[in-house]
This record gives structure tokens, C-alpha cells and sequence, in this order.
């Protein structure tokens, strides 16, 4: 008896050991004391900032950061850097900690608002005012930073995304930009005739053959039914929906996709893109300075406006900020946003470019040769990107419906409904 | 109470005070969330009772998918990862040449962090350029190769082939620290009785393995539960969410989506299915034990 019970309490205390990696919190009073900003420096005094930023093309910041000593020798910031997907669940992991550092980069909707629904971030609205950042910062960027008409972020970039391909495919498939959406479908079976893959896109994640699925739904649903879709407005189960599915699963029959590209790393399909074995992806205004740091010419590329037949013809976009912390007080909080500034800025943005600055008086650096034409997409209108405009966990159901529909486990019809199941439970638990 | 009775609390108390605050009270407040809506964050939080039980049960598909996972994985790790773990131990316990640089090479998998294992495995499964598929072709099975990691009929066990390749030195090692327990007298008195060797592995060698197993299965068991790393770092949980798992979807339910309460629904099942499915065979097991 004795032997089989201290077995046992081995066995129960190795469980409770499982149990305990659930817990996320032990901060049941909704305080917002971390203890991590106690001691908040007078002026004059030593600063250290801990900021978190993205990992791809983002190893400007430490060099940011060693300029702005000039301007600011008491200030120390600590870098920490992420990839896309890691950034997201940390930050999430650090909220419901407190531990979240004293900034951190964001994408704007769904994603972003999670903090300054729940007041984690620092209310920048009379800061916004005060220094005049309506002047400084593209308009379409700071709504976006913008939550329940408070000011929730400092915008570093607006991203408008386009339809990338290599100039050399196009040319030796004697293809020229499609106009219209017909246009588009020929040309991904011409490209396909020619040997090369018509569409670079990676499952891995979802989002990247999402911005396939979004565009094939602006096309289908038009713009006023996909923005009702996007606010859970209107139902999912919607023949337009159906459709969008519908070309999803006859693109994958007829091999336009990447072989495996349902568990595919984004950044391996766009490697197909870089190596001329692809014929067109959708990526945004980041993409020249990506090309670049993978050691390709980005002049050998060139990007289209998806054609969606519709009027307004709208193109993906979505913008990214800083979030400061709602704890930051006195001196911190007020170097926090002046670096946060100092970061976003135009002489930051001249200095290292690569990127869509959201300030508006940056120059149109010569190593961003797409930058004008994708913002120009733009002049139309646009249209939130779908993983900043959907709820988390309809997002989730949308890149589970898009792998099903592909592996014919889900009619496009079942897509359609599953879609609108979630929605309609996220709506319930919301209420 | 006399210090003599003081005596076992006070040096227990150590580790025992660690283990109540970072063990013991966090996993009775997992179970407390389990029974609320909460996004983690803010002040209040909804009770709903079993609510989140329920849905995780009756709507929740991904979550039905996830538990068939671990329980395959379960099956898989005892089956394969004990098995194999059992057979290197036994070549390995030999007396031969490179005897210890063997071991250290089986173990050394073992050692490396999940995440790594994951990223080079990923890379092999590559559908155009990986290892994996270029070997098929090389060696004229091109009629074999598949996108192992894209499609879900294979996603799961090609991530489990990974976590084989990476797991098999934990139960080596410990089955070969059993092995070298065993007196050689049993084997002599077998052998001069005229005994096989299968013989003796069977009447012998498992028998006084007992204890050994004992450790082995259970954490083998529990190990297969926790199964996550590998699987975040090679598919996501994709493709389809077929290779998803109660962790990851954990996880994701806790710190993609905010929904501390399913989160912690799902890490108390885990817990709930760990015990069920253990506590029978510790018991039956020890029962019969030396220890």
C-alpha cells in the first residue's frame, strides 16, 4: 500500500506540474502595478527603456539607438527582438504577467487593440495634441493607432501590400501586369505552362495565403459587403464567401500553389519569388528592403494592384506603432516618447530606410523603387488586412477553413458556415 | 509537538514552500480560472461554470482533434520512442568498440532544445528542397516523395518522427542504467539450463527491468502529454489543425486568443486525462514491485 502511494504522489505532483504551465496570471485584481516601473527616474537621472521589436529588418533600432545617445546620453534602451508570429503571444504572455516592457512594436486592429482595450497603454491623445502629430504622421496612420477615439500608439509605418513578381518570369511568359481579374487568372495558368509556380504563398501561419483569400473576397463580396464581413456585420455564410473558397480549392488542384505549401514558412515561398522559380506574391511595402537583405536586386522586381473589378478598387493595408507602457510616469514616460518619436521620425526613417515610414515628410529613398507605386495603390482606398481585421479567433477558424478547403475536408459551402460559427460565437461571448 | 516530529518539516519545508507557491497554488488557481470567461487583464471576470468544459467538448473541434493527437502520440512514444529507447540500450550494454561514443551520440538529440530539433527536421521535410524528399529521389523512389510536413494524413507522424529521432536517448539511458544493475548470475544459471537468448530476455531481463519500466512508461506517458515544442516549431499546429495538440492548443486559447478560461479547461483536462490513464498502471505496477 505504502509503495503503490508514494508512487502515486509522484505521479499527481509530476501532473500538477502540467497543470501549473496553464496558468497565466496569479494578478486577479486588474491592478496594473507590475513593480517593473516602482522607481520611476527624476529628470536629469539615468533612463533605461526596455523596447521590443521584430527581428526581419529591424536591426536599424540599435543603430537608432546609438545615434540618439547625442541626443539623449542618460537614456539606455534594451532591444529585445522577435519574429512575427512569437511577438504576438509574447506580448500576450507579457500582458497577462505585467510584464510588458516600457514599448513595443505593434500591428494596428485586432492585433493591437488587445492593450489599449484593456489599459496597458499610455493615453498619447493630448501628447498627440500637444506636439501636432495630425502634421507629422499620415492621417490613415494615426486613425489606426487610434482606439475608441484615444490616441493608443506612435505610428512608424503604413503598409500597402501589392501583387510582387520577378520581371524576368513575366517577360519570358510574355505576360504583362493583369488588368482585370480575368487578366489575373490567365496569367496564372500561362505561368504555370511556362514552369514556374504562379503563386508564391505559404500556409504556415495562415496569413500569408490570407492575403490571397482577402483580395479573392474584395473581388467577390465588393467593398461594402467585405468591410460588413470584416465588423462581423454581415453573415459569413454568404455566397460571395463561397466563391472566395470555391477559387481557393481550384487553385490548389490546379497546382498554382507551392508543393506543401499548406505548411510552407512564408519566407520559403518568398524565397521561390527571389530565385525567379515563382511567378507572383503578395507582399507590401516593406518588400524592396526584404529583397535587399536576402542579397537580391530589388530593381529585378516589380509589384501590381491585385484586380478586383471593383469600384473603388481598394488595396490591403494596414499600419504598425509603437505602444507605450500605461505604467511609464515623470521622466521615463516623457523620454519614452520622445525616443518613441525620435524612432518614427523622418530624419530616422531618411536615415535607415527600407521601410513605409507612417511620418509624413520622409524622402522616397532610391532603394525603395516600389515604395510610390504601392502607396499609390492606395490613392483608391484600402481595406484593413484581414488578420488585423478580424477577431484573433476568427482568424484562426479563417486559416483552418483555408488549409480544409484546399485538402477538400471542408467544402467551400462547410468553409463558409464554420466561418460564420465562430463569428457568431465570438459575438455571443462578446456581448 | 516535540522537535524530534519537528525534525522531517523543517528540512522538508525548503523545497516544499517552493513547490506549494510555484507548483502547487498556481495549478489550484488554473483550476479556479477554468470555471470563468476571463481575457486575462481585466479586472472582472464572467463565471460560467462548466461552460468552457462543454464547449471545449461539444463545439470545439480543434480541441476533439488535439486530444485524438496526444493520445496517438501517447501510443507512438511507447510503443516507438520505449522501444527503441529498450533496443539501444540493449545493443549498447554490450561490450564492444565505441560503446560510449555510441551512447553519446544517441543521447546527444536528447540534449538539444525542441525548437532546434524542429527548424533542421522542417528544413528535411522541405517538399522541394529538403533532405528527405532529394534522398527518395537520389536513390530512385521519386514516386515516394511527399510534402510530409503540408499534408495531414502524414504532418502528424512526420513531426513524430522527429520527436523519435530526438526522445530515444532519454528512455536509452535509463533502461541502460537498469540493465547495469542486473547480476550476470541469472544469465549464467539460464545459459547453463539451456536457455535462449529470447528466453532470457523474456524471463530475466523484464523482470528485473520492473522498476525501470516503472520510470520509463511514466515519463514516456507524461512526456507525450506535454508534447509541444516540436510541434509549434514544425507546423503551428497546421496543416488544417491537424497536428494540433492540447498544449499548443492551450496555448493558443491562453495567449493567441485571450481566453484564460479555456486555456486553463484544457490544461486541467490534460492534467485530469494524465491521471487517469497513469494511476492505473502505477498502481498495478507497484503492486508487483521491489520498491
Amino acid at each position: 500500500m505504502k509503495k503503490w502511494m508514494c508512487a502515486l504522489v509522484s505521479v499527481l505532483l509530476a501532473a500538477l506540474l502540467l497543470s501549473a504551465c496553464g496558468s497565466s496570471s496569479n494578478n486577479s485584481n486588474g491592478g496594473t502595478n507590475t513593480g517593473k516601473q516602482s522607481s520611476q527616474p527624476a529628470a536629469g537621472e539615468k533612463v533605461k527603456l526596455s523596447i521590443w521589436v521584430l527581428n526581419a529588418n529591424w536591426d536599424w533600432v540599435e543603430k537608432a539607438v546609438e545615434d540618439y545617445r547625442a541626443v539623449d546620453p542618460n537614456l539606455e534602451v534594451e532591444v529585445t527582438h522577435y519574429e512575427t508570429d512569437p511577438i504576438k503571444e509574447a506580448l500576450k504572455v507579457a500582458a497577462s504577467s505585467r510584464t510588458l516592457p516600457d514599448m513595443w512594436f505593434t500591428w494596428g486592429g485586432s492585433l493591437g487593440s488587445f492593450y489599449p482595450e484593456n489599459g496597458l497603454t499610455l493615453d498619447l491623445t493630448q501628447v498627440a495634441q500637444d506636439h501636432k502629430w495630425s502634421e507629422i504622421y499620415n492621417k490613415a496612420a494615426l486613425d489606426m493607432a487610434t482606439y475608441d477615439g484615444k490616441v493608443a500608439g506612435i505610428p512608424i509605418h503604413l503598409n500597402v501590400l501589392g501583387m510582387w513578381y520577378p520581371k524576368s518570369v513575366f517577360e519570358q511568359a510574355k505576360l504583362a501586369p493583369p488588368k482585370t481579374f480575368a487578366e489575373f487568372e490567365a496569367s496564372l495558368e500561362t505561368l504555370k505552362q511556362s514552369g514556374v509556380v504562379p503563386l508564391a504563398f505559404g500556409s504556415k501561419g495562415g496569413w500569408h495565403t490570407m492575403r490571397l483569400t482577402e483580395q479573392l473576397l474584395e473581388h467577390f463580396a465588393g467593398p461594402e459587403l467585405h468591410d460588413k464581413l470584416s465588423n462581423l456585420e454581415a453573415s459569413w455564410n454568404d455566397p460571395a464567401v463561397v466563391k472566395t473558397f470555391e477559387k481557393l480549392s481550384e487553385y490548389t488542384d490546379k497546382g498554382y500553389f507551392p508543393k506543401g505549401y499548406s505548411s510552407l514558412d512564408p519566407a520559403e515561398a518568398d524565397n521561390l519569388i527571389y530565385q525567379k522559380q515563382a511567378g507572383m506574391v503578395s507582399e507590401g511595402t516593406w518588400f524592396d528592403g526584404t529583397i535587399s537583405s536576402e542579397g537580391f536586386d530589388n530593381t529585378e522586381f516589380d509589384v501590381f494592384k491585385f484586380p478586383t473589378d471593383q469600384k473603388p478598387e481598394r488595396a490591403t493595408v494596414f499600419s504598425e506603432m509603437f505602444q507605450l507602457n500605461a505604467e511609464l510616469q515623470g521622466a521615463k514616460k516623457d523620454a519614452a516618447i520622445k525616443f518613441g518619436e525620435y524612432l518614427t521620425s523622418a530624419e530616422v526613417m531618411n536615415k535607415y530606410p527600407g521601410r513605409s515610414p507612417a511620418v509624413l515628410n520622409a524622402n522616397m529613398p532610391p532603394e525603395m523603387p516600389h515604395l510610390k507605386t504601392l502607396l499609390d495603390h492606395a490613392n483608391d482606398g484600402g481595406f484593413l488586412i484581414t488578420d488585423q481585421a478580424l477577431p484573433q479567433e476568427v482568424v484562426q477558424k479563417l486559416f483552418e477553413a483555408q488549409d480544409k478547403v484546399a485538402f477538400k475536408e471542408w467544402t467551400p459551402q462547410q468553409a463558409a458556415e464554420e466561418m460564420e460559427k465562430a463569428a457568431a460565437a465570438y459575438k455571443a461571448k462578446s456581448k | 509537538m516535540t522537535l524530534r516530529n519537528l525534525k522531517p518539516w523543517l528540512f522538508l519545508s525548503p523545497a516544499l514552500l517552493v513547490y506549494l507557491t510555484v507548483i502547487f497554488v498556481p495549478a489550484v488557481y488554473t483550476s479556479y480560472l477554468s470555471l470563468f470567461r476571463w481575457n486575462g487583464v481585466t479586472p472582472d471576470k464572467q463565471f460560467v461554470g462548466l461552460r468552457n468544459f462543454i464547449d471545449l467538448f461539444m463545439v470545439d473541434n480543434v480541441f476533439v482533434k488535439a486530444l485524438k493527437n496526444n493520445l496517438l502520440w501517447m501510443v507512438g512514444s511507447l510503443v516507438f520512442i520505449m522501444g527503441f529507447g529498450l533496443l539501444l540500450a540493449m545493443l549498447l550494454n554490450r561490450k564492444m568498440k565505441g560503446r560510449t561514443a555510441f551512447r553519446g551520440i544517441f543521447y546527444f538529440p536528447y540534449v538539444l532544445s525542441g525548437i532546434v530539433v524542429a527548424s533542421g527536421w522542417a528544413w528535411m521535410y522541405n517538399p522541394t528542397q529538403g533532405f528527405i524528399n532529394k534522398l527518395l529521389e537520389t536513390i530512385g523512389l521519386e514516386s515516394w516523395t511527399h510534402a510530409w510536413l503540408a499534408e495531414p494524413k502524414t504532418a502528424l507522424y512526420a513531426v513524430f518522427v522527429a520527436a523519435l529521432w530526438q526522445g530515444v536517448g532519454q528512455p536509452m539511458v535509463l533502461f541502460l542504467a537498469g540493465l547495469q544493475t542486473i547480476p550476470q548470475e541469472p544469465y549464467e544459471a539460464a545459459i547453463i539450463d539451456g536457455a535462449k537468448r529470447r528466453q532470457t530476455f523474456r524471463y530475466i531481463t523484464l523482470p528485473l527491468l520492473r522498476e525501470t519500466f516503472l520510470i520509463v512508461v511514466a515519463t514516456t506517458m507524461i512526456g507525450s502529454m506535454k508534447v509541444y515544442d516540436i510541434i509549434y516549431g514544425m507546423t503551428g499546429g497546421g496543416p488544417a489543425e491537424s497536428t494540433q495538440v492540447l498544449a499548443s492548443w492551450m496555448y493558443y486559447q491562453t495567449f493567441r486568443f485571450a481566453n484564460i478560461g479555456t486555456g486553463s479547461a484544457i490544461s486541467l483536462t490534460l492534467v485530469l486525462i494524465t491521471l487517469v490513464v497513469i494511476i492505473p498502471y502505477v498502481y498495478y505496477t507497484t503492486k508487483k514491485s521491489h520498491v
